[in-house]
C-alpha cells in the first residue's frame, strides 16, 4: 500500500491575500491580543485605576471616616501648601532620595564590578550583599537601632576606639536623617548589585577584547565600553530607586517615627499619620496625589538625563 | 457611547468604593432580640488584654461569662495596642465592618463621638452620677462629649513621681521632703545628675518620661500649676503658665536628662536606677522577677504640686460602635467586663488601677506600693481634660512641635500659639 502525494501544479496561481483577508487576520490577532491582555487589564483596573481615581476624588473631599463629608475642591491642596509638616516631609523625602539614590547606585556598581571578577569566595560575597534585601525591614531596623544605641551600640563603640565622643545618632536632629540614609543605602544595595551584575555579564566580550587590543587601560575600558553598555540598566535601577526611596516608610516608622520633632518625617509617614492616626483621609489623599506627581517628575528628569547620556 | 459606558462603570465602581467607607452589613441586627436567641458575631477592639496566653485566658473568661447571657453570639476579639488603635478603627470603618465594642483611651472619645462613631451611652443609663457611684469620677471629662457620655471606664492609668532615697542622701537632699514644684524639682535634679569626665550625663537627675514626645509630660506639669490643657474644648496653654512650663522642660532636657533617653525594657528610668527621680507608671513589681524588694524600699513616691497637687490619670474606656448591629449585646459585654474580678484581672495584666469606686482597696492596689499610692490619689487626677474634637490630630502636633521647641528649633511661645490655633 502506498500513498501518492499529489504535487501541486506549478502553474496554479498562488492566491494573493486580499485586503479583506488581511483585515480578518489583523482583527483575529487584535482579538487574541486583547484576550491575552484582559487579565492584566482587569488587574490594573481593579488595583491601579480605581484606587487612583478614588484617591483623586477623595483628595477633593474632607472625608474623615465619619458619617458626613463634603466637597472641598482644592482646599486640601491649598492647606498642604501651608502645612509645615507636609513641607518638611516632602523636603526630607527629596533629600533622602537625592542622597541615597546616587550613593547606593555608585556603591552597587562598584561592588558589582568587583563581584564580576574571578575572585575567591564569589558566591559568599554575592549572598552576603543580597541578604539585606531579603531580610524584613523591621528586623533590619531593629538591628540598626541597636547599632545606633547611644549607650551600648556598635557605632559609638567603634568610634570610641578612635577617641570620638558618643553620638546620639537617632535622637540628634543633625544626625537622625543621615543615620537613616546610611541604613537605606545599605539595605538597597543587594538588588542593585544583582541587576548590575547581570548587566555586566552581558557586556559584549568582543568590544572588551577590541578595547584590550587597542591598548585601552581598565579605566578606559570601563568608561568607553562598560558604562555605555549599562545605559538601559542604569535607567531601570534609577526608576526603581526613585520609587523605592519615595516610598520609604517602614524603616522610619520603626527607627524614629519621624522624630526627633519632625526631622526624619518622610512623605509616606506623613500620609500614614494623616490617614490612620489623625483620620484625615481626604487630606492624606491629596498628599498621595502630590507624591505621585513628584515621583513622576523625578522619573521625567531621569528620562531626560538618560536621553542626554545616550545622545552623548 | 462606549467611552460613556466605561466612564459610568468607573464612576459606579468609585461610588461603591466611597460608599463602602460609609456603612456595611455583616449580621442582622440583634437589638431587641431576646439574648438567648441572638446570633451573630460581636467584634471587640480591645487593647486592655495583652495578646499573651494569660491575656487570652482572661479574655476568654469574660467571653464565657458573656455567653451565659448570649449563648449563641460569637465574640471576635482584636487585641490591639494603643499604637495601632487608630489604624484598626479607621480600616474597620473604611472596610464597612466597624467594631461593636471599642476600648480606647483618654483623648479618643471626643473625636470619635463627634464623628458619630461612638454610641451615646445615656440610653443604657450611663450618667455622670452613675459613674460617680460605680466608677472613677476623675475620668468623667474623658468620656464626655457635648454633655453626653460615650464610654465607660475600665481602668485608670495613673502616673506618679518617684525618687531614689539613696541618691537623695548621697546628694545631701532629704528624701522625706521631696521636691514637688517645678522649681524645686529642677534644683534637686541638677544636684542629682551625675556626669562623666567629658560632661556626658551618666545618671539623669530627673526622668521626664518623654522619649518620644512631650505631650503627656507637658500636660502633667502644666496641670500641676492649676492650668488644665483644655477647658471645654478650648486651648488653655497659650499663656504665661504654658510658656513657663515649656521653658522649664527646655531647661531640663540635656541639662538633667539627655533628650530621647529610654531603656530597652521601656521601664521608667528611676525604677532601674538610670535616673535619681522621675515619672513612673501606676505599678511596680517588687518581687525578684521585678526590681526586687531592696530597690523597692529605696523608692519614695510623691505627686507634682506647683500650686495644685495632681497625678496624671489616663484610662481604658469602653464604647459601643454607633454602627453596631449588636448594641444591646455590646452593652452586655461591657457590663461583663466591669465586674470586679474581671477588672482586677485586667488591672494586673496592664499594671493599671481598676476603675471601680474603692480602687484603693483593690487587689492591685494592695499588691505593690506604687499602685497603692496612685490608687489612693485618684482624686488628684489630671489629664488633657476636655479636648477638642480634632484631638487625634493635635496629639501628633503636640509631640512634634513641643519637641521642636525643647530642642531649640522653634520659638516656644510661637509653638504654643500655633498649637492653640490648630485646636478646633
Amino acid at each position: 500500500m502506498s500513498t501518492t502525494l499529489e504535487r501541486p501544479a506549478l502553474d496554479t496561481p498562488r492566491k494573493v491575500p486580499t485586503a479583506k483577508d488581511t483585515g480578518t487576520l489583523l482583527k483575529g490577532q487584535k482579538r487574541t491580543g486583547w484576550a491575552l491582555l484582559a487579565p492584566a487589564l482587569l488587574h490594573s483596573a481593579i488595583f491601579i485605576v480605581i484606587p487612583v481615581v478614588a484617591v483623586l476624588v477623595l483628595s477633593l473631599t474632607d472625608y474623615s471616616f465619619g458619617d458626613t463629608w463634603s466637597w472641598v475642591g482644592f482646599g486640601n491642596y491649598a492647606d498642604l501648601a501651608r502645612d509645615v509638616d507636609f513641607l518638611a516631609s516632602l523636603w526630607h523625602t527629596v533629600l533622602y532620595a537625592i542622597v541615597v539614590i546616587p550613593i547606593s547606585m555608585a556603591i552597587a556598581l562598584a561592588v558589582a564590578v568587583g563581584l564580576n571578577q574571578k575572585i575567591r569566595g564569589l558566591g559568599f560575597f554575592r549572598t552576603a550583599f543580597y541578604i539585606p534585601t531579603v531580610t524584613a525591614t523591621v528586623a533590619i531596623a531593629t538591628i540598626w537601632l541597636w547599632i545606633y544605641n547611644p549607650g551600648s551600640g556598635l557605632a559609638n563603640g567603634f568610634l570610641s576606639l578612635f577617641g570620638f565622643a558618643p553620638n546620639r545618632w537617632l535622637a540628634d536632629p543633625a544626625t537622625a536623617l543621615p543615620s537613616l540614609m546610611v541604613v537605606g543605602i545599605w539595605q538597597g544595595l543587594g538588588t542593585k548589585i544583582i541587576i548590575y551584575l547581570a548587566a555586566l555579564q552581558g557586556v559584549s566580550r568582543d568590544l572588551l577584547e577590541s578595547a584590550d587590543l587597542d591598548g585601552a587601560s581598565r579605566w578606559q575600558r570601563f568608561v568607553n565600553v562598560t558604562w555605555p553598555s549599562l545605559g538601559p540598566v542604569q535607567f531601570f535601577v534609577l526608576i526603581t530607586s526613585i520609587v523605592g526611596t519615595f516610598q520609604v516608610f517602614d524603616l522610619v516608622y520603626v527607627m524614629t517615627r519621624g522624630g526627633p520633632g519632625s526631622d526624619t518625617r518622610v512623605l509616606v509617614l506623613d500620609i500614614y499619620q494623616n490617614a490612620f492616626q489623625d483620620l484625615k483621609l481626604g487630606y492624606a489623599s491629596a498628599e498621595t496625589v502630590i507624591m505621585m506627581i513628584v515621583i513622576a517628575a523625578f522619573i521625567g528628569v531621569g528620562r531626560l538625563l538618560q536621553r542626554a547620556d545616550t545622545n552623548d | 457611547m462606549r467611552r460613556g459606558v466605561g466612564l459610568t462603570v468607573l464612576a459606579a465602581a468609585l461610588s461603591v468604593v466611597v460608599s463602602g467607607c460609609g456603612s456595611g452589613v455583616i449580621d442582622k441586627s440583634t437589638d431587641g432580640v431576646p439574648p438567648a436567641e441572638a446570633t451573630g458575631t460581636l467584634r471587640v477592639l480591645i487593647p486592655s488584654f495583652p495578646p499573651s496566653t494569660k491575656g487570652r485566658e482572661a479574655f476568654q473568661n469574660v467571653v464565657d461569662e458573656f455567653h451565659k447571657t448570649y449563648p449563641k453570639m460569637k465574640v471576635e476579639p482584636d487585641f490591639a495596642t494603643y499604637n495601632n488603635l487608630n489604624e484598626k478603627l479607621a480600616t474597620s470603618i473604611a472596610a464597612g465592618i466597624p467594631y461593636d465594642v471599642m476600648v480606647t483611651g483618654v483623648g479618643w472619645v471626643q473625636p470619635f463621638a463627634s464623628k458619630n462613631i461612638f454610641e451615646d451611652l445615656g440610653k443604657y443609663g450611663v450618667t455622670p452620677d452613675f459613674i460617680k457611684e460605680k466608677s472613677t469620677p476623675a475620668l468623667i471629662p474623658a468620656v464626655t462629649y457635648d454633655k453626653k457620655l460615650y464610654a465607660y471606664p475600665l481602668l485608670a492609668d495613673a502616673r506618679a513621681v518617684a525618687l531614689r532615697k539613696s541618691a537623695f542622701i548621697e546628694a545631701g537632699l532629704d528624701p522625706n521632703k521631696p521636691p514637688t514644684s517645678l522649681a524645686e524639682i529642677k534644683v534637686a535634679a541638677e544636684k542629682l545628675t551625675k556626669r562623666d569626665k567629658n560632661g556626658n550625663i551618666t545618671r539623669s537627675g530627673f526622668d521626664l518620661a518623654s522619649a518620644t514626645g512631650f505631650r503627656q509630660s507637658f500636660t502633667t506639669f502644666l496641670a500641676s500649676t492649676g492650668t488644665p490643657l483644655y477647658v471645654g474644648g478650648e486651648p488653655n496653654f497659650d499663656n504665661k503658665a504654658g510658656l513657663d512650663t515649656l521653658l522649664w522642660i527646655k531647661s531640663m532636657i540635656n541639662n538633667v536628662q539627655p533628650y530621647g533617653q529610654t531603656n530597652a525594657a521601656q521601664q521608667p528610668l528611676v525604677l532601674t536606677g538610670e535616673a535619681a527621680m522621675g515619672i513612673v507608671n501606676g505599678a511596680v513589681d517588687c518581687s525578684d522577677k521585678g526590681i526586687g524588694k531592696k530597690n523597692c524600699d529605696d523608692l519614695k513616691f510623691f505627686r507634682f504640686d506647683s500650686g495644685k497637687e495632681i497625678e496624671y490619670v489616663g484610662g481604658d474606656l469602653a464604647s459601643i460602635g454607633s454602627r453596631s448591629h449588636h448594641k444591646d449585646a455590646a452593652w452586655a459585654f461591657i457590663q461583663t467586663m466591669v465586674n470586679k474580678p474581671t477588672l482586677d484581672a485586667i488591672a494586673k495584666l496592664n499594671k493599671k488601677i481598676p476603675a471601680y469606686k474603692d480602687a484603693g482597696n483593690s487587689p492591685q492596689a494592695q499588691s505593690n506600693p506604687l499602685s497603692n499610692f496612685t490608687a489612693n490619689g485618684l482624686q488628684y487626677a489630671a489629664n488633657e481634660n476636655e479636648v477638642p474634637s480634632n484631638w487625634l490630630e493635635m496629639r501628633g502636633n503636640f509631640d512634634i512641635q513641643l519637641t521642636q521647641a525643647v530642642l531649640g528649633q522653634k520659638d516656644p511661645a510661637k509653638v504654643l500659639h500655633n498649637l492653640a490655633g490648630q485646636s478646633r
